[in-house]
């Protein structure tokens, strides 16, 4: 059983096609999670041989099995631990509510599989857990309740698939070691076949196909007839007015590289896609589907969707037909198909029907498949016929399982045991980083100050934890309050708390680098004219020449004035512009009113009239109103003019 | 011995006083106020579990009748009748398996024993279909061979298929046994009680065997202590 790395890893290295599986992992292939056999058989008949001495002799029987649970044990011991388990304990009740009772590996399956809806303990094994294990059991004991009455009702299709089972078969092999095992989804056995688990590594032996290599001349129609023949699987996929069928040999076609390397390919016998508008453009569903609830719509996109489904169905049931010897002697079908209109293209009734609803080498594909094109069922083709290979430590996983269980318990309040890979340092590091760095996003400078000298903490100081995305771009104070553009804060870190300038970040970059916006740099050119050029390399540290704090507020009022000015100055000749444009249109007016006859019929109206004309129909208080704002408007016109003289 | 009245009773205290009075000391005891005690209780050399329905006086009266290092403890339980869920020697203990987890827990500290929940031929009542002693059992006439194997394993005694009282299938609550003796009820024919003495060796501490007649009292006696 010696394990050589060399052999897995060539082993490994390439993609394992399912139905040209290398000679010597065949041989050791075997099937996982298996109880071991126990022969039942035997076990009866040395029972039936013993009970006559037995009875002679009163001696105690030696027969460490469990008939209720179909298990034989090597010693009392185990027949104890097993008589004590929740499997055992759940058989009893379940016999005693005329439920059938499970093996080993079904029960530990339903268990998992109520995993996933409670977060009880599977394993029985410690007394303490016995309150979860408890509440599993009786969990599963109704939900068992629940599947045995589905079941009876269910009992007359034939093989009712149970709920949440795992797609894979899962193989191990003496060539790899003992965590790696290897996936074939079960999709790809035969209905007898997946019953039969202890013999799938012979069935999966029996699938083995010899690969073919293509003829270099024009054999073409030899090789036609021959692929006809060899086996094959018919994948399809229908949705959204997406159709895609393809044939696809499983003898694997060699291909010669360069270099003499052989390339396995999936052989395609044959392949088509059809796509046609069917579906409901920003509304979903399909068009028969909205005209069965809600009337049949007459728009024109409508009809259009109408006459593109029929034409679909249409299609698809023709290219079925012209398949139909390929897909009848097809080994699996996939298809996906969803929803009650696209079954009915496939299985509805119709005169020379290809496709049966009730077809054994029928199969769905066991994981999430994408829109419905060639590339999608050449992917979910490589996808179902790849072995997968899957490295788990199993060992490590129980630790882990039993790590994480522990710390469940109630009675024990352990939090420090939780993560015992935190030294004190670090925890207290990973405090002050948390601390100082909320006191940086405040700006909260002072406090910042205090707590940096109140806890001692270095000037090298370095954010804890150093793999988060944050601290890889900002493992100093100082980078990060160059980041977040707050120069008190960069003043303060610089000329306090003589934080060093020239630290790198992960990328490499001095918090000078990081500041974005202009008070910042200039916090970082003040400080390094208050500390002196000597006190840091600060070239290294990228800051520009210093800059004195007189000189920046000089700069600053330098800018004000200038920007001031430039303030006045626009003012200036807008205003300029506007009482030109005054001008202008006052000049044009006196022209238009010099130059534009009267409209017919109508007679110039006296200002007195035109107020008569608006105060028609008022009310009393509403014509006060609009004499007093009359006025007020007369008084601010006669102000401005005097204004502007 | 199904009995049915106190007359019975009175007279059963008087036959096991008769027999055993210097040998065993007896006591008088209620459970709940009735003088059921063997079907409400269940004990063995370790303690003795009593039902919930115990008063505080009863539990006081057996404390006080009963020796030092014999624990006893009163059990809330819904299945009241320890003695029928309940099947014990000092060693293991077969119990109902609708019991509690807590009880479960108490029984094995309590009496000292490994419990596995087990039913005796699909019958949940363990106590009451199985008389179980250090030496031996019996159970349940219909018991399968396989299932008779299968708890002997468990248990480690030899186990016998068997019936009390003229074919009564109750063989816990027809039969009362320990290490050194066992009193059946009057009905229970010859064989019943040969099988009964080859099970629990009854008869191998003196000649002619120590069975339910009191033909060889001294012999127990000698024995016993």
């Amino acid at each position: 059983m010696a394990v050589d790395n060399p052999v897995t890893d060539e082993l490994l290295k390439r993609p394992l096609y399912v139905y040209d599986l290398p000679q010597e992992l065949l041989a050791t292939l075997s099937v996982k999670n298996e109880v071991q056999p126990v022969d039942i058989q035997n076990d009866a008949e040395t029972a039936q041989s013993q009970p006559k001495e037995l009875a002679l002799e009163h001696t105690v029987a030696s027969t460490t099995s469990c008939a209720l649970c179909k298990v034989s044990y090597l010693n009392v011991q185990e027949q104890r631990d097993h008589a004590r388990s929740d499997h055992h304990r759940y058989n009893l009740k379940a016999q005693l509510r005329g439920n059938p009772p499970l093996d080993e590996a079904q029960f530990n399956k339903a268990v998992g599989e109520l995993d996933e809806s409670i977060s009880g303990s599977e394993s029985s094994e410690g007394d303490e857990e016995d309150e979860p294990s408890d509440v599993t059991l009786t969990a599963l004991l109704k939900r068992q309740a629940k599947i045995s009455q589905e079941a009876e009702e269910g009992d007359t299709t034939m093989s009712k698939r149970k709920p949440g089972k795992h797609p894979l078969f899962w193989f191990s092999s003496s060539l790899f070691p003992t965590n790696t095992s290897l996936g074939i989804y079960k999709a790809l056995f035969t209905g007898v076949e997946q019953e039969e688990t202890k013999y799938l590594a012979g069935s999966l032996r029996k699938k083995q196909l010899s690969p073919i290599y293509p003829q270099r001349n024009n054999a073409q129609d030899t090789e036609k007839t021959s692929s006809s023949s060899s086996p094959h699987v018919f994948l399809c996929m229908i949705g959204g007015g997406h159709f895609a069928a393809m044939l696809v040999s499983l003898a694997p076609e060699i291909h010669r590289r360069q270099g003499g390397f052989e390339e396995r390919q999936a052989r395609v016998i044959a392949h088509k896609t059809f796509h046609r508008y069917t579906t409901r453009r920003k509304q979903g569903g399909s068009q028969s589907a909205s005209d069965a609830s809600r009337g049949a719509a007459h728009s024109a996109g409508s009809s259009l969707r109408r006459y593109n489904e029929a034409a679909l169905e249409k299609e698809i049931r023709e290219l079925l037909a012209d398949w139909k010897k390929a897909i009848d002697d097809a080994q699996l079908l996939f298809i996906r198909a969803t929803g009650s209109t696209n079954r009915r293209i496939l299985f509805g009734q119709y005169d020379g029907q290809v496709l049966r609803q009730n077809d054994p080498r029928l199969r769905g594909f066991p994981f999430s498949t994408r829109r419905a094109t060639q590339g999608e069922l050449m992917r979910c083709f490589k996808e179902l016929t790849r072995v997968k290979v899957s490295q788990i430590d199993e060992a490590a996983l129980a630790a882990a399982k039993a790590k994480q269980q522990e710390p469940a318990k109630p009675s024990t309040p352990r939090p420090q045991q939780q993560k015992p890979k935190i030294s004190k340092e670090e925890e207290a590091a990973l405090l002050h980083t948390s601390q100082i760095q909320a006191l940086i996003r405040r700006s909260k400078v002072p406090a910042l100050m205090s707590y940096i000298s109140n806890n001692s903490i270095p000037p090298s100081f370095t954010f804890l934890p150093s793999d988060t995305q944050q601290n890889f771009r900002c493992p100093t104070p100082l980078h990060l309050a160059a980041n977040l553009n707050s120069p008190s804060v960069v003043t303060a870190l610089l000329t306090k708390a003589s934080a060093d300038p020239t630290t790198i970040n992960g990328e490499g970059k001095t918090p000078f680098e990081l500041a974005g916006d202009r008070a910042t740099r200039d916090a970082f050119r003040v400080a390094r004219h208050e500390l002196g050029e000597t006190k840091w390399n600060w070239d290294a540290s990228k800051v520009p020449p210093a800059l004195s704090k007189a000189d920046v507020e000089s700069r600053a009022a330098r800018e004000r004035k200038s920007a001031e000015e430039e303030e006045a100055n626009r003012r200036k000749i807008e205003m300029d512009r506007l009482r030109k444009e005054d001008a202008e249109r006052a000049a044009r007016q006196q022209e238009s009113k010099r130059t534009g006859g009267k409209m017919l019929g109508s007679v110039e109206k006296t200002a007195a009239d035109k107020r008569e004309e608006e105060m028609r129909g008022m009310t009393r208080e509403m014509r006060m109103r609009l004499e007093r704002e009359r006025r007020a408007r007369a008084a601010e016109e006669r102000i401005r003019r005097m204004q502007g003289r | 011995m199904e009995w049915n009245g106190k007359t019975d009773i009175v007279e059963l205290h008087s036959v096991f006083e008769a027999e055993l009075q210097d040998v065993i000391p007896i006591c008088h005891a209620s459970i709940a106020g009735t003088r059921i005690i063997g079907r409400l209780t269940v004990g063995n050399k370790n303690g003795l579990l009593v039902p919930t329905t115990t008063t505080d006086q009863e539990l006081q009266h057996l404390r006080n009748t009963l020796p030092e290092n014999v624990k006893i403890q009163r059990i809330e339980e819904r299945l009241s009748a320890l003695g029928n869920v309940i099947c014990c020697n000092d060693h293991v203990a077969l119990v109902h398996p609708d019991l509690e987890r807590e009880t479960e827990e108490i029984i094995a500290d309590v009496l000292g024993v490994e419990v596995f929940r087990q039913t005796v031929a699909d019958n949940v009542l363990t106590g009451s279909y199985m008389a179980l002693s250090n030496q031996g059992g019996i159970v349940h006439p219909k018991t399968s061979v396989r299932d008779q194997d299968e708890l002997s394993s468990l248990l480690q005694v030899p186990l016998v298929a068997g019936s009390v009282n003229r074919g009564s299938p109750v063989v816990g609550a027809g039969l009362v046994v320990n290490d050194w003796m066992a009193v059946t009820g009057l009905d229970t024919t010859a064989t019943e009680l040969s099988v009964i003495e080859s099970v629990f060796r009854l008869g191998e501490m003196g000649p002619g065997g120590a069975g339910g007649a009191g033909t060889n009292k001294e012999s127990i006696v000698e024995s016993f202590y």
